[in-house]
């Protein structure tokens, strides 16, 4: 299977991501997912596509600390991050994170984490391509 | 030589997504960032991290760079 931390321009399956969270204990009682999507309207504007870029050695570095963090940190027992680059279109996926643990708490907890670290530490950065022009997003909660 | 790139909404206004920088002993990456921002006033005016061979930097620890050094400047991420 796929390596548990990815950077990568084609889709994913969750299916196949969860299988793989699995696939190494029998003792995960919770598992949380987030999925994020390009929208296709953002800021007033109709959105077609969404590109990004990457400074990809330290993103996949950062992501690889954060799994780590995350396992220590709520006791995972296993924690995959997908995150697609190049460009996608409205309606596609775009990150996938998945926590697996003994009780949901600590996946859910972890999984929130995930994302919201993922927001502030990771270099990616995201330009929404719309039919008037293209612009590079700001960040926001 | 220093490497420096830029990436997204920076490398967009810099107009490069790399330039070289002489190296000079002693020099730190705010050395570089002092000597490249009034070439790119706008492109800097997005920088609020910087990273040395991978590594985030702190604005206030200086720490000579390595000949062949790789410096990043760059703007507030928005992945995810």
């Amino acid at each position: 299977m796929n390596d548990a931390v990815r950077l990568q321009l084609e889709d994913f399956s969750q299916d196949e991501e969860v299988r793989a969270l699995r696939a190494g204990s029998m003792r995960m009682g919770g598992i949380a997912t987030f999925l994020g999507c390009a929208r296709d309207f953002s800021e007033g504007r109709e959105v077609c596509e969404i590109g990004f870029d990457a400074y990809r050695p330290m993103a996949l570095a950062e992501l690889q600390k954060l799994r780590t963090e995350a396992i220590e940190r709520f006791g995972l027992i296993e924690a995959r991050i997908v995150h697609r680059l190049g460009t996608v279109r409205a309606g596609d996926n775009i990150v996938f994170i998945a926590t697996g643990a003994e009780h949901r708490a600590p996946a859910l907890e972890a999984c929130r984490w995930l994302i919201d670290e993922l927001k502030e530490r990771v270099p990616i950065w995201k330009k929404e391509i719309t039919p008037s022009g293209e612009a590079w997003v700001t960040p926001h909660p | 030589m220093i490497t420096v790139l830029f990436f997204g909404p920076v490398a967009d206004r810099v107009g490069e997504r790399q330039i070289d920088v002489p190296f000079r002993e002693g020099m730190c990456w705010q050395d570089v960032r002092d000597e490249l921002t009034p070439r790119y006033p706008e492109a800097f005016a997005l920088v609020s991290i910087a990273a040395v061979n991978g590594e985030r930097v702190r604005d206030d620890v200086r720490t000579p760079l390595a000949d062949g050094a790789e410096i990043v400047f760059m703007s507030r991420f928005s992945g995810g």
